[in-house]
């Protein structure tokens, strides 16, 4: 923000909105406000007037921190979303040491965040082709790609590369099946995770390097 | 020889038909009843939310004919694993070579999607009472219940079926792999298990 334009008080309304917010602050703002918008209407009827209204700006300023416009600033939340996730998983994994614990965590954190993120919740009620808009077919490729680009690392202390990325994939396949319905676990509940874990994933791995195969 | 099919087939293979010519969104419920020979009146006694049902039951009755081609190509197989193997090499490529599904994904996927959403509890349903059964004569490992173990099998299926990400499903030895060790190593015992091996402690 520009320090030396002066006090506002006593300025009319429109100078004021048209000094330069501080872009972050604004762009936060915008993403939260969208959030907001989409937990109470979804993404079709959600529309640039109705975020702007909610981060308190004008349709422009948001135009000029988006110039994609409504899609732009979908896209940037989500990735902020996915974004914010990943840096809160990773705090969380920090301090486990077994591919058990770290699996399973991972599972019960992913769980536990999609029940409780209100504009997803809407989005899996009310407008399930959105979700799987990313979540069939190709479409979720970005996804496998993500799961395995942040978990291999996590996982190469314990596993090989190759067997590294198939459980990333795996973690995120099993929290999908969860999400569609597919699955009788709670995968909120960490009892049920390490179940899950320690009775389906484990007996695959150490079958794998018994097996002596190496990299698909 | 005339083969006597009933009209809600009839109208269904119409359907299709007409979404194969004119896409989902252009294919209203009287190109429907003109392409099966019917009244819309007779179309709407089937299907009395219009065209919307008519074009969902359509995608439903697609999925149960993919599904029931899936059955039969994995019938012949002897046992649980070779089921699962075939099920993922027949069951991909007849995705990627049904050439309605691939033209609809490329050009009108967000119509497309929906639909499928609402077949999926049935497909779960087919799928996984199949693997149920075949279940029911596996000796499984002491700590696993069959039933998780089917829903295990069916939301793990589904998902390489519909999305194999980097796994290549037209290789025969990377499927057998991938059913060898995430599908069946935690559900099926292995005669090492009998050594009490345990690398990963």
């Amino acid at each position: 923000m520009r320090g030396g334009d002066g006090q506002t008080a006593g300025m009319p309304a429109r100078r004021r909105e048209s000094r330069p917010a501080s872009v972050p602050l604004l762009v936060e703002r915008v993403m939260d406000a969208t959030l907001r918008c989409v937990a109470r209407w979804g993404v079709a009827k959600t529309t640039l007037d109705d975020i702007a209204r909610e981060a308190s700006c004008s349709r422009a300023t948001i135009y000029r921190a988006f110039p994609g416009g409504k899609d732009s600033v979908l896209f940037a939340t989500g990735e902020r979303e996915i974004r914010r996730f990943l840096d809160d998983l990773a705090g969380q994994l920090q301090p486990l040491d077994t591919v058990e614990d770290l699996v399973a965590t991972t599972l019960v954190v992913a769980a536990r965040a999609i029940r409780t993120h209100e504009a997803l919740g809407y989005l899996l009620e009310h407008e399930p082709g959105v979700v799987l808009r990313h979540a069939a077919f190709d479409g979720l490729d970005p996804l496998l790609t993500l799961a395995r680009e942040f978990g291999t690392p996590e996982l190469e202390r314990f596993l090989s590369p190759e067997a590294a990325q198939a459980t990333a994939e795996w973690t995120a396949r099993v929290v999908l099946a969860h999400v569609l319905e597919c699955q009788r676990f709670d995968l909120t509940n960490l009892d049920d995770a390490h179940r899950l874990v320690s009775t389906y994933l484990l007996p695959g791995l150490t079958a794998d390097r018994r097996a002596g195969s190496s990299a698909a | 020889m005339t083969i006597e099919v009933d009209t809600r087939t009839r109208i269904l293979v119409a359907a299709v038909a007409c979404v194969g010519r004119a896409g989902l969104d252009k294919t209203s419920l009287e190109d429907v009843a003109q392409e099966a020979g019917l009244s819309r009146a007779t179309v709407y006694r089937y299907f009395e939310g219009g065209r919307d049902q008519l074009v969902a039951a359509a995608v439903a009755w697609e999925v149960a004919n993919y599904l029931a081609r899936l059955g039969a190509a994995t019938a012949p197989e002897p046992d649980l694993e070779a089921k699962l193997v075939r099920g993922l090499l027949f069951g991909h490529r007849a995705i990627d070579e049904h050439a309605l599904l691939q033209r609809l994904l490329s050009t009108e996927r967000d119509a497309l999607l929906p639909n499928l959403r609402s077949v999926m509890p049935m497909m779960q349903r087919l799928v996984r009472s199949a693997i149920r059964a075949e279940l029911e004569s596996v000796a499984v490992r002491p700590e696993v219940d069959r039933d998780d173990a089917a829903d295990y099998l069916t939301g793990l299926f589904l998902s390489y079926l519909g999305s194999p990400g980097q796994w290549d499903l037209d290789d025969e030895e990377a499927v057998r792999r991938l059913v060898r060790t995430q599908f069946l190593a935690g559900i099926v015992p292995r005669a090492t298990d009998v050594t009490g091996e345990n690398p990963w402690q």
